[in-house]
C-alpha cells in the first residue's frame, strides 16, 4: 500500500550503489548485525542448546512440559490472558483512535502526547502506580469506603488487577496501530457513503471497519505477542493462582536452578510467539506490522 | 580534574555513606589501593549494604588495602551460573542454610577449611560456609485490626478468632515448618517435617492467603499499607516499621531462625582475599556493629560482648529471645527439598 521509492525512479545518488554491487549497503548494517549476533543470537542459541542438553541430552523437558498438567495449564492461562488483553485493548482503544483520527490537528497532537506519555513511562513504574491506586489505602478504596461504607474491596492480587494493568500498559500499541489505519481512510469516501444515504451506523460497519481492519489485526497481533511474555506485572499484582509462563520460567531458574527446564519453557514460549507471527506473516506480511 | 575514574567512584561511594571523616581517610587509603586488589562482594543493597560497608568493608580495606566493590542483587542462580561460565561478577556472597546445602551439593563453593582454627565456635563453619548472622521469620500483624491478641502461629491459622487476610513468603522450606506449628506441632518436634500434614494445614487457610511475598521490601509494604492483616515476615522489616511508629507489631514466639553464611564462589581467581574477607567479617566487634545496624542477630557468640541490652532485645539470637525461636533443620528436613519446593509451587499456583 505504501509508496516505496524504487532504485530506478528514486534519487540517482542512492540508486548507484545498488547497481554496482549488492554487498556495500550491508556494511551499514554490519555493526547492528554483529551486536545482535553477539548479544541476542548467541545467547538464544545457548538457550536452545540447553533445552535439550541440560542436565542430560534428549527431549525430556519437552515431553515433561507436554504431559505435565501444571505447565499446560500455565500455558493455556498465558494464551487466554493475552487474548483477553488484546480484545480489551481493541474495545477500549478503538474509540480513542477514532477520536484521534477525527480530531483537529491540535487536539490530535494533544491526544497523541497523552497516549505516548504513558508509553514512555517505565512499565515497572506503571505497575507500581496501579498498586497504589488499587491498594487498600488508595483512592478507590477510599471512595468505596466513603460512598458505600464497609470494608474496602480487595482489588489487588486478582485477575482483575493484573489484566487492568496489562491493558493499560499495552493500549498505546493498539491505539497507534488503529490510528495509523484510520488516518489513511479518505474523508471523501465517508462523505460519499453518507451522501448516498448510508446512516452513520452503516458507514461505520461497511466502510470504516473494513478499511480499519489491517490496523485491528496489527494491534491485536502486537498486543497478543507482547502480552505472552509479560513477567513483572502479573508477578507483582496478579493472583498467585493465575501465573503467566514468563513468571514460571523465572521461578524455575531462581528457585530450582532448572536451567534446562526453564530453557525448554522459553523455547515453547518463543515457538508459540513465532507461530502467531508466522500466521500473521502468511496472511498479511510481517513488514506491515509496525504500520 | 586529574583524578582517575576509579578515584571518582570511590569518592562518590564515600560521600554516599556520609561518613564523617570518610573523605579524609579515603585519600591516603586510595593511594595505597591503586595497585591493590579488588574484591567483589554480593550484597542485598540498601541499608544492608550501608551497614556492611561501614562495619565490614571499610575496616577490611583499612586493614588490607584491598578495595571492596559491592554487587547487587543477591542471586543464587547467578552464583551457579558464574561457576559454570567462569566469569565472576562476585567472589563472596551470603547464603541461607537451604541454599548453602544446595550450593554445597552442586559443588559451587570454595573450601573454607583453612579458617577452622579461627572460626571455632559451635556451628561456625558448616559445609564451606561461615555462619555470620541470623534473622527470624516472625508472626506480625496489623494492630488496628487485632490489637495485641495473636500470640502464636496457631492464631495465624485460627480464622474464626482472627478473620482477615494472611500472607507468607513464597518459600517452601520456611513455610512448611510454620504450617506445622500453626497446626499445633510443638516447635521442638517440627523436624523431620510431616509434609502431608503441612500441606493439609495450608489448604485450610489457602482462601485467606491473598498474596505471597517474594521480596523483603514487598512484605513490609503489604503489612504497612494494611493490604494483609497477618503476615509471616522477617523480624528486621517489622522492627523498621515499628521504629517508624506504624501500627504493626510482632512476637518472637515461634520465630524461625534463618542463618546467613558467608561463602566463596568456587574457582574465583581472588579466593585468598575472599577467604581473608570472610574471616574478618565474623570478627566479634565488627559483626556486632553490622548486626545492630542491619537488624540481625550475630551467630558468633562472642559478639554479644559488644551488644547493649537495648539492642539485644531486637535480636533473634540474643540470650533473652533465642529460647522462643526455633532453628531450621535442612539436613533432617523430612523430604527432598527440591521436590517439596516444586510441589509447593504447584500448590500455590493451583
Amino acid at each position: 500500500m505504501r509508496a516505496v521509492a524504487s532504485p530506478a525512479t528514486g534519487d540517482a545518488g542512492f540508486a548507484v550503489p545498488a547497481a554496482r554491487g549488492t554487498w556495500r549497503p550491508w556494511l551499514l548494517v554490519a555493526p547492528l548485525l554483529a551486536f545482535l549476533a553477539a548479544f541476542f543470537l548467541v545467547p538464544l542459541g545457548q538457550v536452545l542448546v540447553m533445552s535439550v542438553t541440560d542436565p542430560e541430552p534428549g527431549f525430556g523437558h519437552f515431553v515433561a512440559i507436554a504431559t505435565d498438567g501444571f505447565f499446560l495449564r500455565v500455558l493455556a492461562q498465558t494464551f487466554a490472558t493475552a487474548l483477553l488483553v488484546a480484545v480489551l485493548t481493541l474495545l477500549l482503544g478503538f474509540p480513542l483512535a477514532y477520536a484521534m483520527a477525527e480530531a483537529g490537528p491540535r487536539m490530535a497532537a494533544l491526544m497523541m502526547v497523552l497516549v505516548t506519555m504513558s508509553f514512555w513511562t517505565s512499565f515497572l513504574v506503571r505497575t507500581y502506580a496501579w498498586m497504589v491506586i488499587l491498594g487498600k489505602s488508595g483512592p478507590i478504596a477510599w471512595l468505596s469506603a466513603t460512598l458505600l461504607g464497609g470494608a474496602p474491596p480487595e482489588l489487588l492480587f486478582t485477575r482483575f488487577s493484573s489484566t487492568l494493568a496489562m491493558v493499560h500498559i499495552l493500549i498505546p500499541y493498539m491505539v497507534l496501530s488503529l490510528y495509523a489505519a484510520l488516518r489513511r481512510i479518505e474523508p471523501a469516501v465517508l462523505r460519499s457513503a453518507a451522501s448516498l444515504g448510508a446512516p452513520p451506523v452503516s458507514v461505520f460497519r461497511h466502510v470504516i471497519l473494513p478499511l480499519a481492519a489491517p490496523g485491528v489485526v496489527n494491534g491485536l497481533t502486537l498486543v497478543f505477542v507482547l502480552c505472552l511474555g509479560f513477567y513483572v506485572t502479573p508477578v507483582l499484582i496478579g493472583s498467585p493462582r493465575e501465573q503467566m509462563i514468563a513468571g514460571v520460567i523465572g521461578h524455575q531458574v531462581e528457585e530450582f536452578l532448572a536451567f534446562g527446564e526453564a530453557s525448554a519453557l522459553s523455547v515453547v514460549l518463543l515457538a508459540s510467539t513465532m507461530i502467531v507471527l508466522g500466521v500473521y506473516h502468511r496472511r498479511f506480511g510481517l513488514d506491515r506490522l509496525w504500520g | 580534574m586529574e583524578r582517575t575514574t576509579a578515584s571518582a567512584t570511590r569518592l562518590t561511594r564515600r560521600a554516599a555513606f556520609s561518613l564523617g571523616g570518610g573523605l579524609a581517610l579515603s585519600i591516603p587509603a586510595f593511594r595505597r589501593l591503586r595497585a591493590a586488589e579488588t574484591l567483589f562482594v554480593n550484597t542485598w543493597g540498601g541499608p544492608w549494604e550501608r551497614a556492611a560497608a561501614k562495619h565490614l568493608f571499610e575496616p577490611f580495606t583499612r586493614e588490607t588495602g584491598a578495595d571492596i566493590r559491592p554487587v547487587s542483587p543477591v542471586s543464587f542462580a547467578k552464583l551457579a551460573a558464574q561457576v559454570r561460565s567462569g566469569a565472576y561478577e562476585f567472589d563472596v556472597t551470603t547464603l541461607g542454610l537451604a541454599e548453602l546445602v544446595r550450593a554445597h551439593r552442586a559443588n559451587l563453593l570454595e573450601s573454607l577449611d583453612s579458617l577452622k582454627d579461627r572460626v571455632n565456635w559451635r556451628g561456625g563453619l558448616y559445609l564451606n560456609g561461615v555462619a555470620s548472622h541470623a534473622f527470624a521469620t516472625v508472626l506480625a500483624w496489623n494492630q488496628q485490626k487485632y490489637g495485641d491478641a495473636p500470640r502464636t502461629w496457631k492464631d495465624f491459622w485460627d480464622l474464626a478468632r482472627f478473620p482477615g487476610s494472611r500472607c507468607l513468603q513464597r518459600y517452601a522450606a520456611r513455610v512448611l515448618p510454620i504450617a506445622l506449628a500453626g497446626d499445633g506441632v510443638p516447635t521442638d518436634k517440627l523436624y523431620p517435617l510431616d509434609i502431608e500434614r503441612a500441606f493439609r494445614a495450608l489448604d485450610r487457610i489457602k482462601p485467606s492467603l491473598r498474596v505471597w511475598w517474594t521480596q523483603g521490601q514487598q512484605s513490609a509494604q503489604l503489612l504497612r499499607d494494611g493490604e494483609v492483616d497477618m503476615i509471616g515476615i522477617w523480624h528486621g522489616r517489622v522492627i523498621e516499621l515499628m521504629d517508624d511508629n506504624k501500627p504493626v507489631t510482632m512476637t518472637w514466639e515461634g520465630g524461625q531462625i534463618d542463618r546467613a553464611y558467608w561463602v566463596v564462589a568456587r574457582g574465583t581467581p581472588r579466593r585468598d582475599l575472599a577467604r581473608r574477607f570472610v574471616e574478618a567479617a565474623v570478627q566479634p566487634e565488627r559483626l556486632a556493629g553490622f548486626c545492630k545496624e542491619a537488624l540481625y542477630g550475630p551467630l558468633n557468640p562472642n559478639s554479644f560482648a559488644y551488644v547493649s541490652e537495648a539492642d539485644a532485645v531486637r535480636m533473634p539470637t540474643s540470650p533473652q529471645n533465642y529460647p522462643k525461636v526455633f532453628e531450621q533443620d535442612i539436613e533432617n528436613f523430612g523430604g527432598d527439598v527440591t521436590q517439596v519446593t516444586s510441589r509447593f509451587e504447584r500448590w500455590v499456583g493451583a
